[in-house]
C-alpha cells in the first residue's frame, strides 16, 4: 500500500520533468548556449594559455583549478570521515581475517601477481601523460589503489599493508590536498593569485612541471586514500 | 512531444534518477537504498554530460588528427568532480552501515525503527 | 585588488590545516587539538579583514587563478558572505570548548580526526557562503556535509551511527537534487557563474527555469531541515557532542537558508519569474514549522532533543521571514541567522557542560543544578531569554522586524504566528530554567560538582554576553544588511 503511494507520488513527480526537460535546447546541437558562451575560449585557447593538450585537463586543473583543489578535499574527507567511524578503540589487532569464504585460486593470484608491474607502469603513463592524451591524475591514482586493493583480496592483506607503513601513510594520504596547496601558494607568491599558473613571460617554462606536480599529487593521494579506506573497513585500518 | 523525443537523453536520466528515488524510499535494507542512492547520483551525472553532447564532436583533446566540432569539455570536467563525490559518500555510507551492522546485528530498517 | 590575497588564506588554511591534523596526530596526539585552533584562529583573521573591507569598500570579488570569471571561478564578497564572520567566531569557541570535551565523548584514536572534521567543516561553510560560482558551492557543499555526517557518528555511542545514517541519505538525497537543478541552470545558460546566470536567465524559457528553481528549493529546504523534510535533524543533533551539535545547529542548517538566499539574489535580479507560488509555500512550511518545533520540544525530557526542536522552530521564522519577501522580513529572517547561530551556540555549549560535569541529559536528572553550577546556568538562562524574543537580548529585533514585514506585507496572520510562537516558546524555556533553579535536586550528590574547567567555561560565557551585546547594538547588522537586501528586491519592487 505504502509502495504504491510512493510509485504514484513519483510519477506525478515525473510529469512536470519531463516537460521541462522536454524544453531545454536540444541535445547535440552546436547552437547551444552551453556550446556558445563559455567555451568556445577553452577549446581555442587552452593550449596557449594553460598548457596543455587535453582540454579537460586544462579546465579540470588550470582554468577550475579551485574546483579540484576541493574535490580532492571531498575525497580527503571521506578518507577522515571513514577512518573516524571506524577506528576502535582497541589498537591494530593480529593477523587480517581473509575476507572471501571460498580460498582464492591460485591460478588467479598467479594472474594478478604477474599482472601488477604492468598495471602500474600503465597508471603511471596515465598520470605523466594526462595534459596530452586522455587520462589524469585521478584516473591513474585510481588504478593503483584498485590494484592495492585486488592485492589485498588475493594474498595477504597484511603483507601489501606493509607496502605504506603507518609513517609513510599519514603523509601520502593528505598528498593531493598538500600538492595544491604548495602549488597554489607558489602561483600566489609568483604569479599574483591563488592557483595560478604564468600564462607568458619568463615563468612559463614552470607550467608544465607544476601540472606534473598536481597530477602527481593527486594520483599518489587518491591511490592511498582509496586503499587506506579499504583496508579501514576490512577492520585492519 | 518532439521536444522530448529529442532530449530523450535528459527524459532517461529523469527516469532514472526517480527509480533510484523508489529505492530510497521504499526500500527497507540499507544496502538497497545505498544502491538507490547510488542510481540517482549516476543520473545526474548522466544529465549533466548530456548537456555537453555535440553531434560528430571529436574528443576534446588538440593535437595530430583532431578535427573540428569538439565535444564540450566542460561538463567532462564537472562530473568527473562529481564522480569522486559520490565515491566520497558511498564510502562513508558503507562505513555506517558495516558499523549499524555489528552495534544492532541488523541493516533492515523496520527491525531498525524500534531501537530509538 | 581589495582585500589582498586574505581570501585566499580563508579559504584554503582550514583545509591544509585539516590536512596536516592527521600528521600533527600521528607525532603528537596531544597537541591537535591546540593546533586546529591555531589554524582556525588564522582563518578568523581572515575573515576580519575581509568583514572589514566589505563595510568600509563594499562588494569586492577575487578571481581564482587570476581568470575573469565565467571562465574561472570567482569568489564574490557582498554582505551576505560576511556569514563567515559568525561562521568563525561560533567556530572558534566550539573548538576551544572542544579541547577538554573530546576527552569526556570522543574514544581516544579518534580525536585527530574529530578536529580534522571539525575543521574542514568550518572551511567548506566558509567556502560555501563566498563563493560566487554555482558548482563551486555544490563542491564546498559537499565538504561541509560530509564532514556533518561523520562528526554526529564520531562518538561511536547508542544510536550515532543510525542518525548519522538517516542523516547521510537526506543529505545526499537533496545534494543531488541541487546538482540536478544546478545542471538545469548549465544547460539553460551556458554558464556557471551566479551573475552570468542572473544575467543570462531573463531570456531562456521559463517553465524549465521553474523545473530548476523547484530542484534547488527542494535540496535546500532539506538542508535547512524546514518542515515536512526535517525529520533527520533531531535524532543527528541530540546524539553528536555538544561542540558539534552547536556548529550544526547554529551553522550548517543556515547554510542550506544562505543557498536559498543566493538563488533568490540571482532569481530576483533576473526578474524572468514570478516567485510568489514560491514565498506563499516558504510562508506556510515556516509557520508550520514554528508551531510544530515548539509543539515538540515541550515534550521532550532530553535537553538536547529539546534544543534540536526549537531549532526546527527557529528554522521556521527564518523562512517565514523569507517568504514574506518584504524588506523588513528579509532583514528580519537574514539577521536572525546571525542571532540564532549565537544563541543556539550558547545554548548548546551549556548543555555540554552540564553532561560533561553530571553526566546526565534529562531535565528530570539536571533538577537544581543551578546551585552547583552557577555560572553554566545563568549563560543558559541568558541564551533562553535571547530565544525567546525579550529586549534587549539577540532574538527581540531580528523577530520584530519579521513581525514588522508580515505586516508590511499585509499577512497579519502571520504576525500573529509569530507571537504565539514565541509564547510557546517561552513555556518550554521557563520549564527548563524552572527545573535547574527552582526546584530540589533529584540527586543531591550532584550538588558537589563543581565548574568546568576554564577552556569550556570561557566560549560559554563570552557566547552569553554577546546574546545580550547583538541585543543591545543590534541596529547594527540590521543597517549593514539593509543594503543588499533593497539591492536584491529592487527589480521586484520591494
Amino acid at each position: 500500500m505504502r509502495r504504491a503511494f510512493v510509485i504514484a507520488l513519483l510519477v506525478l513527480a515525473s510529469v512536470p520533468l519531463l516537460y521541462g526537460v522536454g524544453q531545454l535546447p536540444p541535445i547535440g546541437s552546436t547552437d547551444n548556449p552551453t556550446y556558445t558562451h563559455v567555451v568556445p575560449r577553452y577549446i581555442q585557447q587552452a593550449e596557449e594559455e594553460a598548457g596543455a593538450e587535453n582540454i579537460v585537463t586544462a579546465i579540470i586543473l588550470n582554468y577550475r583549478g579551485y574546483d579540484t583543489n576541493g574535490e580532492v578535499t571531498v575525497i580527503f574527507t571521506a578518507l577522515v570521515a571513514v577512518l573516524g567511524v571506524l577506528m576502535i578503540t582497541r589498537s591494530d589487532s593480529g593477523p587480517s581475517v581473509p575476507i572471501s569464504p571460498v580460498p582464492v585460486s591460485p591460478v588467479t593470484r598467479f594472474i594478478v601477481r604477474t599482472l601488477s608491474p604492468f598495471i602500474l607502469m600503465f597508471s603511471v603513463y596515465m598520470v605523466l601523460y594526462g595534459h596530452s592524451s586522455p587520462g589524469g591524475g585521478f584516473q591513474g591514482g585510481t588504478i593503483v589503489g584498485a590494484l592495492l586493493i585486488v592485492l589485498s583480496l588475493v594474498t595477504e592483506s597484511a603483507d601489501v599493508q606493509r607496502l605504506l607503513p603507518p609513517a609513510v601513510k599519514v603523509w601520502l594520504q593528505p598528498a593531493a590536498v598538500l600538492a595544491f596547496g604548495v602549488i597554489g601558494i607558489a602561483g600566489l607568491l609568483l604569479v599574483g593569485s591563488y592557483l595560478a599558473f604564468p600564462v607568458e613571460g619568463d615563468l612559463v617554462f614552470l607550467r608544465v612541471p607544476w601540472l606534473t606536480v598536481i597530477e602527481v599529487g593527486i594520483g599518489v593521494g587518491g591511490a592511498v586514500i582509496v586503499a587506506s579506506i579499504f583496508w579501514a573497513m576490512e577492520g585492519s585500518a | 512531444m518532439e521536444g522530448l523525443w529529442n532530449n530523450i537523453d535528459y527524459a532517461a536520466s529523469v527516469v532514472l534518477f526517480l527509480i533510484g528515488l523508489y529505492a530510497v524510499i521504499a526500500k527497507g535494507n540499507l544496502v538497497k537504498k545505498l544502491m538507490g542512492l547510488n542510481v540517482m547520483e549516476t543520473a545526474v551525472f548522466a544529465f549533466v554530460m548530456a548537456t555537453g553532447i555535440v553531434t560528430g564532436g571529436d574528443a576534446p583533446i588538440l593535437g595530430a588528427g583532431a578535427h573540428e566540432p569538439f565535444a564540450n569539455p566542460l561538463p567532462q570536467a564537472l562530473i568527473l568532480t562529481g564522480i569522486v563525490v559520490a565515491l566520497s559518500t558511498t564510502a562513508l555510507a558503507l562505513s555506517l552501515i558495516i558499523r549499524i551492522y555489528e552495534r544492532h546485528g541488523t541493516i533492515e530498517s523496520e527491525d531498525l525503527w524500534g531501537v530509538e | 585588488m581589495a582585500g589582498g590575497q586574505w581570501p585566499a588564506v580563508l579559504v584554503i588554511s582550514p583545509l591544509v590545516g585539516a590536512a596536516l591534523c592527521l600528521i600533527v596526530g600521528r607525532w603528537a596526539p596531544r597537541a591537535v587539538g591546540y593546533f586546529a585552533l591555531g589554524v582556525f584562529t588564522l582563518v578568523s583573521v581572515a575573515a576580519g579583514f575581509i568583514t572589514y573591507t566589505v563595510s568600509a569598500v563594499g562588494s569586492f570579488s577575487y578571481h581564482m587563478g587570476g581568470w575573469q570569471p565565467p571562465w574561472g571561478i570567482e569568489l564574490r564578497f557582498d554582505e551576505f558572505s560576511v556569514s563567515i564572520a559568525v561562521i568563525c567566531l561560533v567556530g572558534w569557541l566550539a573548538l576551544m570548548f572542544s579541547l577538554h570535551y573530546v576527552n569526556h565523548a570522543v574514544p581516544e584514536p579518534r580525536i585527530p580526526y574529530y578536529y580534522a572534521l571539525f575543521l574542514l567543516c568550518l572551511g567548506g561553510m566558509n567556502g560555501f557562503a563566498v563563493t560566487g560560482d554555482v558548482f563551486n558551492m555544490f563542491v564546498f557543499l559537499e565538504i561541509l556535509s560530509l564532514s556533518g555526517y561523520a562528526l554526529v557518528a564520531i562518538t561511536g555511542e547508542r544510536i550515532a551511527e543510525l542518525a548519522a545514517f538517516k542523516y547521510l541519505v537526506m543529505g545526499a538525497v537533496s545534494s543531488l537534487t541541487i546538482l540536478f537543478g544546478i545542471g538545469f541552470l548549465y544547460a539553460l545558460t551556458g554558464s556557471l557563474n551566479m551573475t552570468d546566470i542572473a544575467q543570462r536567465l531573463s531570456s531562456v524559457e521559463p517553465f524549465p527555469t521553474g523545473v530548476a528553481v523547484a530542484a534547488l528549493t527542494l535540496g535546500f529546504c532539506v538542508k535547512a531541515a524546514l518542515f515536512p523534510l526535517h525529520v533527520w535533524l533531531p535524532d543527528a543533533h541530540a546524539i553528536a557532542p555538544s561542540p558539534v551539535s552547536a556548529v550544526l545547529s547554529g551553522l550548517v542548517v543556515k547554510i542550506g537558508v544562505l543557498g536559498m538566499l543566493r538563488m533568490y539574489q540571482v532569481l530576483y535580479s533576473a526578474r524572468t519569474f514570478d516567485l510568489g507560488a514560491l514565498n506563499t509555500a516558504l510562508m506556510w512550511l515556516g509557520a508550520i514549522s514554528i508551531v510544530m518545533g515548539a509543539f515538540f520540544a515541550m515534550v521532550q525530557e532530553d535537553i538536547k532533543m529539546m534544543l534540536a526542536y526549537s531549532t526546527i522552530s527557529n528554522i521556521g521564522y527564518i523562512f517565514m521571514g523569507l517568504g514574506l519577501a518584504s524588506t523588513f522580513g528579509i532583514i528580519g529572517a537574514t539577521v536572525h541567522i546571525f542571532n540564532h547561530a549565537i544563541i543556539k551556540a550558547t545554548l548548546f555549549l551549556g548543555a555540554g557542560a552540564l553532561i560533561y560535569q553530571t553526566g546526565y541529559r534529562d531535565l528530570r536528572d539536571l533538577r537544581g543544578i543551578a546551585k552547583a553550577m552557577p555560572v553554566t546556568s545563568a549563560c543558559i538562562a541568558v541564551g533562553a531569554v535571547s530565544i525567546v524574543g525579550i529586549p534587549p537580548t539577540a532574538g527581540f529585533l531580528c523577530k520584530w522586524y519579521i513581525a514588522l514585514g508580515a505586516i508590511e506585507a499585509g499577512r497579519i496572520f502571520f504576525a500573529i504566528t509569530l507571537l504565539f510562537g514565541a509564547l510557546l516558546i517561552f513555556v518550554y524555556y521557563i520549564r527548563m530554567l524552572n527545573a535547574f533553579y527552582f526546584t530540589p535536586a533529584t540527586h543531591p550528590h550532584l550538588l558537589q560538582v563543581g565548574e568546568v574547567p576554564m577552556t569550556m567555561l570561557i566560549p560559554i560565557v563570552i557566547l552569553a554576553v554577546l546574546c545580550l551585546v547583538m541585543g543591545i547594538f543590534g541596529r547594527i547588522p540590521l543597517s549593514f544588511i539593509e543594503p543588499a537586501v533593497i539591492e536584491m528586491l529592487a527589480p521586484v519592487g520591494g
